[in-house]
């Protein structure tokens, strides 16, 4: 008894140090999905609820699912190395890794039956749209497990104390921060350590002042799109509104502290996504009602006033250099199951892709302002130039949004750095470019 | 202590000679440079000491009191206590630290031994014995100081990947065909793999220093033991080797600073939770700390990561002040 | 006679030494070679090709070179931030470890409390070194810094550690963490600077200040230049403290090499522009180390 403990104990220090993985009777033991998840806002207990009840429906199936908020910095590694988890959601070069084939093509599970939609594909239990950001020829390589949407968070109480109102126009919105910096509230908190939370604000801006058309044809990095003077102008406004209307030292903040800011009412409004309120769970103090708004139309706009950014968000793909890909498919077709989608929303007080999951859900306070902003919204548009061009978002963007924020640079140098940026990816041609996409339906 | 005293009378005459004027200036100069000394003493202390006092605070504590002492130290009871319990228990318990305290334990201590062991063997035959290749050996090992670590970190990232899964198609099909199952070997994703790796690159370092230092021993002991008729491996391990113990010392001291602080390599070649070491776990407890916005658990790690060093440091503080000299008269 | 001796002994057991300098330089000269050798040798032919790390590597020539000096390119950017990181704490670091080891070296009161106390920081690990001053900056409530400039009657937080400012808050961080490893350094320097020359220099009438110069200096030159090569490399090879600041995703104004290199490998899948950082980094230590060395011996010679 004694020397088999002391066997385990020292073949279990031996893989710990060699590496040395030895799996015995695979077969009868059965496989183990392997996921990656982003441990953000959302965090991974509903997804860790999901592997459970896999596991239970899957008998002979484990699945070893795991969290971190830098999941990226052990993921990208580990698909250089050709050993990935089967599936993640992960900030990663997804396009290089598609034009590679390192992803899996999901069309397979994607054409397969629903999980608890009787009658219906996978497919087909999908909003609309979503499955499009990241199609390659013909064939969908990711799918998302959240509806995103990207709003401006109000403090509700403060708003009834002050008298102050929802506004619906950006001069109202201006004239709004000046009543609450009057009244000595920070009137927006800003994740400025990361700048690029200035970015969906900045393109809610354009869309805003220019019809569809133009908005997508910056996405398809159409030459001198940057260069738009109603570009130029929706980086001005959001400079103005940097420069006047930022809580003081918020560029040193990162995204949980300026939050925690706005928690604590010392700044009246953020602008953030529909993860706000999960991610700031534990700090938020009791009592706090928050509500959110669209980000307000601008007035002489040329834009779909009632469209709102977002769509599809925290993306999964399958690896194929994975162990087990059609398993880990098979596992993302079930985080998507009518009742996955319920309880995501229910735990998490936000919405998942799969059309009609939020029937006859008892709906939070908090959701239901954001079910509100998009029931009364036209289309929902999204962003796709920051993954698809990573050294653009990630050298130029990055940097001119801190510099056009801090107020360092002009508008229109802003957008000139931009264009630059956007050239020489255009010149260079180990960047791959996908097809313009134009303007899609939705 | 008699040669200072000489000094300072000397000074004094001095002083006397050139009058009171000078006297009082130099009063003043050294009253300002202990001001500056003192001042300095004060921001290097003062902040170990607030993440120290900090560490006993809840995160809601620290919002509303952030300089303040905690309640835990002006009025101790169970219930002050309290915060500094949660901290250090959700930062040792929860949040893995015991995990990467052991994992930095086990990686550190083996590389350890290992490079003092190799390094030593190494120097000793470069200093003492004469050999075709010897001056190509030693040049070898002194360009790995100038060798950086950016340099070798992307193709060794790869070649431990092909080694792995070299080493899984030769070795997996005979497991496999006797029954014992899948077998696959990684030197990512391995303690092993980070400390061959510590090891070599620690070894220029180490065969450098120590080499210097085995040439300063005296030779004659070597030539009795060989009269006694003991062999180089015993002349070695019982006469040299306890001979050369305050270079090695040193060495270790060094060593172990910089392998238990270690960041980069780890980074690269670690992704598996388990496995992670002291400074990969402390930057991965920060972002957790900042996703929770649970201030008081980052107080509590970087108080955990700091005091291993720290009293590694009050105990051989004299041994490694004295390392540094015999570095620095070496050149 | 003694060489002689050995001679014939090695005659005679001349294959059992063979092996016996084989078996104990042998392990430790194959795991280097294996590990740090063969790998950079590598670096220097994957830096001549484009690869993305999954697909086929092509031929690029010195493209990836050309393709980090060229206008625009992030490395002039990050090559100027380890400059900056190297110079500005460096001399700052210099003066104050000079300043510290002459005037503990003077024996004056306490003198061992500073030397232990002024070393402590440089046994504290590069993250930790790093977070600590991240709590110190922070612009929220908890930011020890910004407390004391609340208190002091400054009513808007400095933004320490944003992004613009960074390399700027990194300096006082940098001198903080250093310092004591110089000043211990160079004590041990002056210490092994006989006491009779300053009696010699004194008996002609030489001001503190000029012994310092004219004696303390010259004969700790050799220290000196060895703790700035210290400096200088190590501020080439800055990686970590960006990197925990910067929460791993450092931007175009606050890269250094170090960092640039790991966000083109693997951020952004680009091995062959990476390894071309790295040897890049690798000839400017290279330089740096020969230039100082250089420096050394002809001071040495002066005198």
């Amino acid at each position: 008894m004694k020397t088999a403990c002391l066997w385990t104990l020292t073949a279990g220090a031996l893989t710990l140090l060699t590496g040395c993985t030895l799996r015995r009777d695979t077969r009868h033991a059965g496989t183990t999905i392997e996921v990656a998840v982003f441990e953000g806002g959302y965090g991974i207990e509903w997804h860790k609820s999901v592997a459970r009840r896999y596991e239970a429906e899957h008998p002979g199936v484990r699945v070893n699912l795991w969290g971190d908020p830098r999941v990226d910095e052990k993921v990208r590694p580990r698909i250089l190395r050709r050993n990935p988890p089967d599936l993640a959601s992960a900030n990663l070069p997804v396009w290089k890794l598609i034009v590679a084939g390192k992803l899996y093509p999901l069309d397979e599970a994607l054409d397969s039956p629903a999980y608890g939609v009787p009658g219906k594909t996978w497919r087909e239990t999908m909003v609309p749209g979503t499955l499009g950001d990241f199609a390659y020829q013909g064939k969908t390589y990711a799918a998302p497990t959240a509806l995103g949407a990207w709003v401006c968070w109000y403090n509700k109480r403060q708003f009834r104390k002050h008298g102050w109102e929802v506004p619906r126009t950006w001069s109202e919105f201006t004239a709004l921060c000046d009543r609450m910096k009057a009244a000595g509230v920070a009137p927006l908190a800003f994740q400025g350590k990361y700048p690029g939370y200035a970015w969906a604000t900045l393109l809610s801006l354009y869309q805003r002042l220019v019809p569809f058309e133009r908005w997508y044809a910056m996405q398809d990095f159409k030459p001198g799109a940057f260069l738009d003077p109603d570009f130029v102008k929706a980086a001005r406004l959001l400079q103005n509104m940097a420069v006047r209307h930022f809580q003081p030292g918020a560029m040193a903040m990162t995204h949980t502290e300026s939050q925690l800011e706005w928690v604590n009412g010392r700044a009246a409004m953020v602008f953030c996504g529909l993860w706000l309120k999960n991610e700031m769970k534990s700090a938020i103090p009791e009592g706090f009602e928050m509500a959110c708004f669209p980000v307000p139309m601008v007035d002489g706009g040329k834009g779909d006033p009632n469209a709102v950014y977002g769509g599809g968000a925290e993306n999964f793909c399958v690896f194929a250099d994975a162990k087990h890909p059609r398993e880990g498919a098979d596992f993302l077709k079930y985080l998507l199951s009518m009742e996955s989608a319920r309880s995501y929303t229910l735990r998490l007080d936000t919405l998942a892709p799969v059309a009609g999951s939020t029937d006859g859900l008892p709906i939070s306070q908090e959701l239901q302002s954001v079910v509100e902003v998009l029931r009364r919204s036209s289309r929902v548009f999204q962003d796709r130039i920051s993954g698809l061009y990573l050294e653009f978002g990630a050298t130029v963007l990055q940097q001119a949004q801190a510099d056009l924020i801090s107020n360092r640079i002009t508008p229109e140098e802003f957008a000139r750095r931009l264009e630059a940026g956007a050239e020489a990816a255009r010149r260079n041609p180990d960047i791959y470019k996908p097809e313009p996409m134009g303007v899609p339906e939705g | 202590m008699a040669a200072i005293g000489e000094r300072r009378e000397v000074r004094g005459k001095r002083r006397g000679a050139r009058g009171e004027r000078f006297s009082c200036l130099s009063a003043l100069a050294s009253g300002l440079k202990y001001a500056f000394l003192l001042a300095y003493l004060v921001a290097v202390v003062f902040p170990v000491c607030w993440v120290f006092y900090t560490s006993a605070k809840s995160t809601r504590q620290i919002y509303e009191n952030p300089f303040g002492l905690p309640r835990a130290i002006t009025g101790p009871s169970a219930e002050s206590v309290k915060p500094l319990i949660e901290n250090y228990r959700t930062a040792w318990v929860g949040s893995r630290f015991s995990r990467y305290f052991l994992n930095s334990v086990v990686v550190v201590g083996i590389s350890l031994a290992s490079i003092v062991l190799l390094g030593s063997m190494a120097a000793y035959v470069l200093a003492r014995f004469t050999f075709r290749l010897r001056s190509l050996a030693y040049l070898l090992f002194v360009c790995g100081l100038l060798i950086p670590t950016q340099l070798v970190l992307i193709p060794l990232f790869f070649q431990f990947s092909d080694i792995g899964e070299g080493l899984t198609r030769l070795l997996g099909p005979p497991v496999r065909a006797l029954g014992l199952g899948e077998l696959t070997v990684s030197l990512h994703d391995s303690h092993i793999g980070l400390i061959l790796i510590y090891v070599a690159f620690s070894l220029p370092f180490t065969v450098f220093t120590l080499t210097a230092f085995f040439r300063t021993l005296p030779g004659e002991l070597r030539e009795a033991a060989m009269m006694d008729g003991a062999g180089e491996y015993r002349i070695f391990f019982s006469v040299m080797a306890p001979l050369g113990k305050p270079g090695i010392v040193t060495v270790a001291i060094f060593n172990f600073l910089g392998l238990w602080n270690e960041y980069l390599f780890g980074l690269v070649f670690l992704s598996d939770d388990r496995l992670k070491t002291l400074p990969l776990g402390l930057a991965s407890i920060s972002m957790q700390a900042q996703y929770k916005s649970d201030f008081g658990l980052l107080f509590a790690a970087l108080v955990i990561a700091m005091v291993p060093t720290m009293v590694v440091y009050m105990v051989l503080q004299e041994k490694l002040t004295r390392g540094i000299t015999l570095g620095a008269l070496k050149g | 006679m003694r060489r002689e001796a050995r001679g014939k002994r090695q005659g005679c057991r001349g294959v059992g030494q063979a092996l016996f300098i084989l078996s104990f330089l042998g392990p430790a000269l194959l795991l280097y070679a294996f590990i740090v050798l063969w790998p950079a040798l590598n670096a220097f032919r994957y830096s001549l090709y484009n690869w993305d790390g999954l697909s086929e590597p092509r031929w690029a020539g010195l493209g990836n070179f050309r393709a980090i000096v060229a206008s625009g390119s992030e490395f002039i950017p990050a090559i100027r931030n380890n400059l900056f990181l190297t110079f500005v704490p460096g001399i700052l670091t210099l003066s104050l470890a000079l300043f510290f080891a002459y005037t503990i070296h003077q024996r004056i009161r306490g003198a061992r409390l500073f030397r232990v106390a002024f070393f402590f920081p440089n046994v504290i690990s590069g993250v930790a070194v790093a977070l600590l001053w991240t709590l110190i900056y922070s612009t929220t409530d908890v930011g020890l810094l910004n407390g004391l400039l609340k208190l002091l009657g400054r009513t808007e937080p400095i933004a320490f550690t944003e992004s613009g400012n960074l390399l700027w808050a990194i300096v006082p961080m940098s001198v903080w963490s250093a310092t004591g490893f110089f000043m211990v350094l160079f004590l041990a320097a002056m210490e092994n600077i006989p006491e009779t020359y300053y009696e010699a220099a004194r008996l002609d009438g030489a001001s503190s200040g000029s012994q310092f110069r004219h004696i303390t200096l010259p004969l700790m030159w050799d220290v000196l230049t060895t703790g700035i090569v210290f400096l200088v490399v190590g501020g080439l090879k800055f990686f970590d403290a960006i990197f925990v600041m910067e929460n791993g995703k450092p931007g175009k104004v606050t890269h250094t090499m170090a960092t640039l290199l790991y966000s083109k490998v693997f951020n952004e899948y680009n091995m062959g522009y990476g390894t071309a950082i790295s040897v890049m980094l690798f000839l400017l230590v290279l330089a740096a180390t020969l230039v100082s060395l250089r420096l050394m011996r002809r001071e040495r010679l002066e005198y």
